[in-house]
């Protein structure tokens, strides 16, 4: 029997802001500085980019939603619109909420557009402004800030300071600039600023402004990582750039190869050599990455590679998000050898499983993959990190021994898990020969033709591959939230989405999110799979839907598909979940 | 004097230029080891094809890796544990075909390893195609009316590319060869020695070879001269071209850390994280 959720009317609906501007702007810099502000305050906060793939011009949105409760993804529709160019005004001119302020940069747009009642539009002269503070390039961001500053009841004082902490080029002028714009608009907010309280004693101990690549670095990082070598490409190029930035304090290196294929060669090179590792890029990097990949499961070296999704096929849509990768993950690599492939459900979860993937695979000398996509890579959250990082529960890295006998690499043992040992005069005497082999070999790593070894060889590793797989039972491999009503299954960013549209949902869900893709945790999903089933995904041909018909007897009711690149908004979602409940 | 051998059948063709080049490493090894070297810290790679069988027939650690990608490979291994004397093993293929993005950037980087390039100027292993080093007219399978392109000139190339330390050798000259790879192996930087070596299934021109080959007496003077030695069409010219001190890029990345042994305990991550 259906129920309706009787949470909803006493639900506040999260604030939201959004600032729109050309590329190069800094409108993105000025929502992260407003997100962290608010993060600090104590507040749950979601802040999240829509971007083109250019440097200067075009048009960018970032959006912040916040909340006293925790905010899962990002709202289209705004409370307080910051558009400071023409083009903004217009393409958000009906994204507001009711009561909604859209403040606009009147020197920009003269006239003002057909708008709902309800709004109240502000223009600013922010260009005119700018001109006389400004002798050198101008900020216009600086304006973003100040409105926010002012919408959110924050003080002159607090506004200055920020400036001060969080740009370190032109800071007097910036800070004349966003002064006179805060006095300019002060006043038009006096009755419905929302007097964010300043020096409130945080309701999240610990809480950090993280974004999804930020989470998988640091849990990276956590599980022990040396290495991370990459070739740039969005939207997984922030965990380089930000593991490059932690070089001296994390003792850690990034390392920007000439192309994915020398990325994964050379992690490849260097897990021989004692390093934990890791690569990362989107699809079509991760396609040139593929021949490094069943190097991995032949020579059975621990590598983490990391896969963040964009709209594909070839080079797709560079800045934005999608699920298509799911089949290229679970079969990436040529020839047999077993991997595993999870795909975290949240910022703190994207933390936590990173450092159990990285584990697994030294565990298990096996690469794994870490599925991720834009929307979970580059939007960021509020994360409790020490808590996190404290629940998650990491065996302790193995000691190595000296062995008296002959030393094989590919040594058969009870569980196809050989001994690994490292080369250099620090790990072993001069008898210690260790041969990895993209050939098949015999136990010592030499190079092999005959029938019996080959058949043994496969046999060692599927005998690894499956405990590698068991293994994945001590962790948690799928999320489950939500107590009653119709089962959704979805993984990755689409959990974070569904979560937030079951706050606007007038029935009750439940989401089951697939942490481990594979494999896929058969036993522990038998309680959903009685009732006909919601699968939601950002795929054109339902990937997610169709995996998960060939692995359980799973009647799907709907297939809710979206493939624009853009996150669901959760509004929408919710809509379109009732629509699937009801049909 | 080590054996440095192992159980593996031999499976060059009798005659094989490869045979020299192996003794000619064994010989550079031991010299190296006599020299207080441990055994345990040379370790190499290789790719893919008739040169990649070094690999088994040297009882050395090391990485048998993807054709072309061996010096990837070996550059990874370096960064890890820069206390290791790392030595890469390429044919015409692996080293200026499949993988010649990454030589080059090995070059520039002047990264602290040895590159020597088995050249037979065809693809042996895969029956004698043309390579990125085979002669204009060379006819192979895949050339059957002969290549119309002209070779690299690996030496050149690689010391245009940043290449510190490069030099030629002979496999008809074992002894030669042998001072060379020590020499390369103890060089700070990227060392590059192209081996001249026939094929005597599908490219023999060793008489060729053994009547063009001249030894250079001294290291030429400046960088023009040793590309114009090394690029000579008349004398095939053996020696060291260019042997130079330039910032070598695991020092500069890493100083004196050596990441495989100074690494944070889990404990210390989770504090750090934490705070």
């Amino acid at each position: 029997m259906l129920q309706t959720n009787s949470l909803l009317p006493q639900m506040n609906k999260p604030k939201t802001i959004l600032i729109g501007g050309k590329a190069g702007e800094g409108v993105k810099k000025a929502a992260q500085v407003i997100a962290a502000l608010l993060c600090q305050n104590g507040y749950h906060v979601f802040q999240q980019d829509d971007y083109q793939s250019l440097i200067k011009g075009g048009h960018n949105f970032s959006g912040v939603s916040f909340a006293e409760e925790p905010v899962h993804t990002g709202y289209q529709k705004a409370d307080l619109i910051v558009s400071l160019d023409k083009r903004s005004l217009q393409t958000h001119i009906n994204d507001c909420n009711s009561g909604a302020i859209h403040c606009f940069n009147s020197d920009d747009c003269l006239q003002t557009m057909d708008q709902d009642s309800s709004v109240t539009l502000l223009g600013y002269p922010l260009n005119a402004m700018m001109k006389e503070v400004y002798s050198k390039p101008s900020n216009v961001s600086m304006a973003a800030l100040a409105i926010c500053f002012a919408w959110l009841g924050y003080s002159e004082e607090l506004l200055c300071d920020t400036i001060a902490k969080e740009f370190k080029r032109d800071v007097e002028d910036n800070i004349r600039y966003a002064k006179e714009v805060f006095k300019l608009c002060h006043p038009d907010f006096l009755s419905t600023n929302l007097s964010i309280p300043q020096n409130s004693i945080p309701l999240l101990p610990g809480a950090r402004l993280l974004s999804g690549n930020q989470a998988i670095a640091q849990g990276a990082w956590l599980a022990g990582l040396d290495f991370y070598y990459a070739y740039p490409m969005t939207p997984a190029s922030s965990i380089l750039h930000y593991l490059a930035l932690k070089q001296q304090t994390y003792k850690t290196f990034a390392i920007h190869a000439e192309s994915e294929l020398a990325a994964a060669n050379m992690a490849i090179g260097s897990v021989f050599a004692g390093a934990r590792t890791a690569i990362g890029s989107s699809g079509g990097g991760f396609a040139l990455m593929q021949e490094a990949f069943s190097l991995a499961g032949m020579a059975e070296a621990p590598l983490l590679c990391i896969v963040s999704s964009r709209p594909g096929p070839a080079t797709g849509v560079s800045t934005y998000t999608a699920q298509e990768d799911l089949m290229f993950a679970l079969y990436q690599g040529h020839g047999e050898f077993g991997r595993i492939v999870a795909s975290p459900d949240s910022a703190a979860r994207a933390l936590t499983l990173t450092a159990e993937l990285l584990s697994l695979a030294w565990e298990f000398q096996s690469p794994v993959i870490l599925l991720t996509d834009k929307h979970l890579s580059e939007s960021s959250a509020d994360v409790a990190v020490s808590q996190v990082v404290e629940s998650c529960s990491l065996p302790d890295e193995p000691n190595l021994t000296e062995s008296t006998d002959t030393y094989n690499r590919y040594e058969f043992t009870d569980n196809g898990v050989s001994p690994l040992r490292f080369p250099g005069s620090d790990f072993g005497d001069d008898s210690l020969m260790i041969k990895w082999n993209s050939h098949e070999h015999h136990p010592s790593g030499l190079r092999t033709d005959s029938s019996e070894s080959i058949k043994a060889m496969k046999d060692k590793r599927n005998l690894k591959s499956r405990g590698l797989q068991e293994a994945t039972k001590n962790y948690q491999r799928i999320a489950v939230y939500g107590d009653s009503g119709p089962v959704v299954y979805a993984y990755g960013s689409t959990v974070l989405e569904l979560r937030e549209a079951a706050k606007h949902c007038s029935y009750k869900f439940r989401i089951v999110a697939l942490i481990y893709l594979l494999p896929l945790a058969i036993d522990d999903l038998q309680d959903y799979i009685r009732d006909e089933a919601i699968v939601v995904e950002h795929s054109s041909t339902g990937t997610l839907a169709t995996y998960l018909q060939q692995n359980l007897t799973l009647k799907i009711k709907k297939s809710i598909l979206h493939y624009d690149g853009r996150p669901f908004d959760p509004i929408e979602l919710a809509l379109l979940i009732e629509e699937a409940i009801d049909a | 004097m080590r054996e440095l051998g192992t159980n593996k059948e031999n499976t060059w063709c009798t005659g094989c230029g490869n045979f020299g080049i192996l003794n000619a490493v064994k010989k550079a090894i031991n010299s190296l080891v006599a020299e207080g070297v441990p055994l345990a810290d040379i370790v190499m790679t290789s790719g893919i094809g008739c040169h990649g069988k070094i690999f088994d027939y040297l009882a050395l650690s090391g990485i048998y890796g993807l054709h072309g990608r061996a010096i990837a490979t070996a550059e990874g291994i370096k960064l890890a544990n820069p206390k290791l004397t790392v030595i890469s093993f390429g044919g015409d293929g692996d080293s200026l075909g499949e993988g010649l993005e990454h030589t080059l950037f090995a070059a520039k980087r002047n990264i602290d390893l040895t590159l020597i390039l088995h050249n037979n100027g065809n693809y042996g292993l895969t029956t004698g195609q043309f390579s990125p080093l085979s002669t204009l007219g060379y006819k192979g399978l895949s050339t059957p009316f002969g290549s119309i392109e002209n070779p690299f000139r690996p030496i050149p190339l690689l010391i245009e590319a940043g290449a510190t330390f490069a030099a030629r050798g002979f496999s008809a000259k074992p002894d030669h060869l042998a001072s060379l790879i020590h020499q390369a192996a103890l060089h700070k930087g990227f060392s590059f020695i192209e081996v001249m070596q026939p094929c005597v299934s599908y490219n023999n021109n060793y008489t060729e070879l053994n009547n063009t080959v001249k030894m250079l007496d001294i290291v030429p003077a400046n960088l023009n001269q040793a590309i114009d030695l090394a690029g000579d069409s008349d004398n095939v010219y053996l020696g060291v071209f260019v042997r130079k001190q330039l910032p070598v890029y695991n020092e500069s990345l890493l100083g004196s850390f050596i990441p495989v042994k100074e690494r944070f305990t889990l404990a210390q991550r989770r504090k750090m994280l934490g705070s």
